[in-house]
C-alpha cells in the first residue's frame, strides 16, 4: 500500500471553516457534510457499542474463569493459559475496532492522501460486517489499481452511504438471500470505480433522475442528503457518482475518481 | 434407564463470547456445549436432554427470539436464559413475555450468570420430574375402563354412591366395585389425591 501526503490541496475541498467567510454554498456544503457524517456515525455507533461489548464480555468471562480455576486445588494450568491467550486476542480485537472508529472520525480535517481505493474498503470491512445483520457482504477488489488522491474519510463516507442505502432497501423490501457486493476496477476511461451493488428492489425510473438532488429521498425517514453529499464529495475530487440498475435486479451505486499517473 | 446428564447449551455467534462462557461454566464444574447458531442448536436438540439454554438474543440467521418461538412450538421445557446487548431491552421484555427463564445484559457479572444457570438447571430438573410424574398418572388413568372413567368423573364431582347408582342405572354394589377399581388402578390414597391427579393431568392437557 502506498500512502503519501499531498500538500497541494485544491481549493474546492477546503474545510467548512476555511470557506465559511467566502462562498456560502461551500459553507453550507461543509456543514451538511458534517451533519451527514455524524448521522452515519450515530447509526454505526450502536454497532460499534456491540462490537466493543463482545470482547469485553469475553475478557471478563475469561478473567473470572481464571480466578475460579486457580482457586481450586490442583488447578489445570492449561485452561488458565488458554484463557490468558484469549484475553490478549480479545483485547487486540477491541483495539482494532477503536482504531477503525478513530480513522473514520479523524478523516474530518485530514489532508488528501494518495491511496489504493481497495485499501479504503478493506479498512471498513469489519465495520460494514458488524452492521450487515444477515446481509451477505462480498468484496471484489481489483489488485494493483492506480492510486487515487483523496480525503480518505470523505471517500469512506461515500462508501458507507452507498452500503447504508442498500441495507435500508433490504429492510423496506425484504429479499431472499440479501447480498451486497463492493467492487473496485479501472474503467476504460482510466478512472478508478468503486461500485456497491445489491440484489434488493432497485429504484423506480422516476426516482433515478432526481436521485442526487438534495432533499430528495425514496426512504421513509431519509433526509435526502446522503447521495447529494456523496455527489459533492466526488465532484470535489474531480470525479462523479452515478446509479445504474443491476442487470440481475437491484441497485448499483458507483463513484468514479480520477486515477493518478504512476510516480 | 439413566437419563442423560444435564448440559448447559451456549448458543452465541461470537466465538470469543461462547468459548469464554464455556470456560467460565467449566471453572465452577458445569458442563456445557457451545453452538454458533440457532440452527445448529435445533439440529442437535433432543427434548429428553436435560439442561438449560444460554442464548444470545441477537444473531444472524435465526435470532434468539425466533429460536425460543421454535422451542415453544415444539413444547420444549428447557429453560432459556437470554443474553442481551446494550439497548436490547425491548427484545428482553419480549423474551420474558414468551416464557424465558431470565435474561442478562452484556457485560454481566460472572456470578450472576453462574447463579442463574444453576437456578435454571434446578428448574429444568423439577419440571422434568413433574412431567414424568404426570406421565405416570396419565398411564394409570388410561388403564381405567370407559365405565370406570365415567364413575371417576362422578366421584371427583363428589356424587354420593346412591345418586351415582341411579344416574348410571346400576346397583349401589356395582358402583362400589367400580369405585374400588378406580382407587386401586389410580393408586390414589384418598379421593382428594385422586382429584389432584385429575387436575394435574388436565392442566397439562390444556397447557
Amino acid at each position: 500500500m502506498k500512502i503519501g501526503r499531498d500538500d497541494k490541496t485544491p481549493p474546492e475541498i477546503a474545510t467548512a471553516e476555511a470557506t465559511a467567510a467566502g462562498d456560502p454554498t461551500a459553507a453550507l456544503h461543509g456543514r451538511l457534510l458534517n451533519v451527514s457524517r455524524m448521522a452515519t456515525i450515530g447509526e454505526m455507533a450502536a454497532g460499534i457499542a456491540h462490537e466493543l461489548n463482545q470482547p469485553l464480555t469475553a475478557i471478563s468471562n475469561y478473567a473470572s474463569a481464571c480466578e475460579r480455576l486457580l482457586a481450586r486445588p490442583g488447578a489445570d494450568l492449561a485452561d488458565v493459559r488458554e484463557a490468558l491467550q484469549q484475553i490478549r486476542a480479545q483485547t487486540t480485537r477491541a483495539a482494532n475496532t477503536i482504531r477503525q472508529l478513530r480513522a473514520l472520525t479523524e478523516g474530518e480535517q485530514a489532508p488528501r492522501a494518495r491511496v489504493d481505493i481497495s485499501d479504503l474498503v478493506a479498512e471498513l470491512n469489519d465495520l460494514l460486517r458488524t452492521n450487515a445483520h444477515g446481509v451477505q457482504l462480498s468484496l471484489d477488489l481489483a489488485p494493483e489499481l492506480p492510486s487515487v488522491t483523496v480525503d480518505t474519510g470523505q471517500v469512506q463516507h461515500v462508501i458507507l452511504n452507498f452500503v447504508r442505502n442498500s441495507l435500508e432497501a433490504f429492510v423496506t423490501r425484504p429479499t431472499a438471500n440479501p447480498c451486497i457486493e463492493i467492487r473496485t476496477r479501472l474503467t476504460a476511461a482510466q478512472e478508478v470505480e468503486l461500485a456497491v451493488t445489491d440484489n434488493g428492489p432497485g429504484l423506480a425510473d422516476q426516482a433515478r433522475e432526481r436521485l442526487f438532488h438534495p432533499f430528495f429521498s425514496t426512504k421513509l425517514r431519509g433526509t435526502g442528503l446522503g447521495l447529494a453529499i456523496s455527489s459533492s464529495i466526488a465532484r470535489a475530487h474531480g470525479g462523479s457518482v452515478g446509479y445504474r440498475p443491476n442487470p440481475g435486479g437491484g441497485a448499483c451505486f458507483f463513484i468514479l475518481l480520477p486515477a493518478q499517473t504512476p510516480e | 434407564m439413566q437419563p442423560p446428564a444435564a448440559t448447559v447449551f451456549v448458543v452465541d455467534d461470537d466465538e470469543g463470547v461462547r468459548n469464554s462462557l464455556r470456560l467460565l461454566l467449566k471453572s465452577v464444574g458445569i458442563a456445557s456445549r457451545t453452538m454458533a447458531s440457532a440452527k445448529e442448536f435445533l439440529d442437535a436438540y433432543k427434548p429428553n436432554q436435560p439442561g438449560c439454554l444460554v442464548l444470545d438474543v441477537r444473531m444472524p440467521g435465526m435470532s434468539g427470539i425466533e429460536l425460543q418461538q421454535q422451542l415453544n412450538l415444539r413444547g420444549a421445557v428447557i429453560p432459556v436464559i437470554f443474553i442481551t446487548g446494550h439497548g436490547d431491552i425491548p427484545m428482553a421484555v419480549e423474551a420474558m413475555q414468551q416464557g424465558a427463564f431470565d435474561f442478562l445484559q452484556k457485560p454481566f457479572r460472572d456470578q450472576d450468570l453462574i447463579d442463574r444457570t444453576q437456578r435454571a438447571l434446578v428448574r429444568d430438573s423439577r419440571s422434568r420430574a413433574a412431567l414424568a410424574q404426570r406421565a405416570r398418572i396419565l398411564e394409570r388413568l388410561e388403564s381405567l375402563t370407559p365405565r370406570e372413567r365415567e364413575v371417576m368423573g362422578l366421584m371427583i364431582r363428589g356424587m354420593p354412591n346412591k345418586v351415582m347408582a341411579a344416574e348410571l342405572g346400576v346397583s349401589q354394589r356395582t358402583v362400589e366395585i367400580h369405585r374400588a377399581r378406580v382407587m386401586e388402578k389410580s393408586d390414589a390414597a384418598s379421593l382428594a389425591q385422586l382429584v389432584r391427579m385429575v387436575i394435574d393431568v388436565e392442566s397439562r392437557a390444556e397447557g
